[in-house]
């Protein structure tokens, strides 16, 4: 099966219980959030809606034009940004 | 243009991947076994570094304790009047808990882009000489550096303002997390946006 991989951080690691996981791909970024809802119900209201989103290394808007046009292909590396907290 | 150098795992030897097994054994799960301790955990894969060899700039993102003196050096040069050294170093508290420790995560290639970016930006709006901005990541210890900046320019003026908004805009967008883990039990991820730079409570 393809698979991407996605790697979550701070708070969307401790809602998940997980540092890292594969998905089945292809998947189309609009379908991102409904899946980690089907799989962590409520995620969404408590994590993701504050968080930002990586697709092969680049921020994607996923309420905006990209959600329709980026599609996660096998192989891609995906990642779940939460407010960040460095120094 | 930015030069990433590639952690020193890629590409990874027999010896290499024996000490990265050995590591995950070592450290507890969160982790199943379909999912192996990707790299970016994996203290192993670091120091990573970024360096702009044109505008001076150099990043570090790395596991041991921070080197003051050798960020300083980075950008030192005869033609520079002003070096301003920022450290940040871990607190005992948040607000009235006293803190028992506290531990970064980063996504090093978000990260060391982003350090690399606002160093550049620095730069060119400061006409400064040179600037370092290094991270620690994994558990610091109180008092320990977790972040350390160092900013060469001719004259002072523009050394001590460059300064100040490279850690504001470190703190506002470089990927990296900081859990802090209280000595009453619980620990906590933290959210710069929370506060502002005296540490009042924001919002």
């Amino acid at each position: 099966m393809s698979t991407f991989q996605i790697h979550y951080f701070a708070s969307a690691t401790s809602y998940t219980g997980k540092q890292t996981e594969r998905l089945p791909a292809p998947l189309p970024l609009d379908q991102l959030f409904p899946l980690l809802e089907a799989r962590y119900p409520g995620i969404t209201a408590a994590v993701l809606r504050s968080c930002g989103v990586s697709v092969r290394e680049e921020y994607v808007d996923v309420d905006g034009e990209d959600a329709r046009t980026v599609v996660i292909g096998a192989g891609d590396e995906v990642a779940v940004i939460p407010p960040v907290s460095s120094g | 243009m930015s030069t990433p150098t590639p952690p020193p795992s890629e590409p990874q030897t027999q010896q290499q991947q024996q000490q990265q097994q050995q590591q995950q054994q070592q450290i507890p799960p969160p982790q199943n076994q379909e999912d192996p301790l990707p790299p970016h955990l994996n203290p192993t894969t670091y120091p990573r570094t970024t360096t702009n060899p044109t505008l001076n700039t150099h990043i570090t993102l790395t596991y041991a304790p921070l080197d003051a003196t050798a960020a300083l050096t980075q950008v030192s040069s005869p033609q520079a009047g002003a070096n301003v050294l920022f450290l940040g170093t871990t607190r005992d508290t948040f607000g009235a808990r006293a803190v028992a420790q506290l531990s970064y995560t980063a996504y090093p290639p978000l990260a060391l882009k982003t350090l690399a970016q606002i160093a550049e930006a620095a730069v060119r709006a400061h006409g400064l000489l040179g600037v370092a901005i290094a991270h620690r990541l994994g558990d610091v210890p109180i008092g320990e550096s977790s972040i350390a900046i160092a900013v060469s320019a001719g004259h002072r003026g523009a050394a001590w303002r460059a300064g100040e908004e490279v850690l504001e805009r470190c703190k506002a967008r470089a990927e990296i997390w900081k859990r802090e883990v209280f000595v009453d039990g619980g620990g906590e991820w933290r959210e710069n946006r929370e506060r502002d730079r005296e540490g009042a409570l924001v919002g």
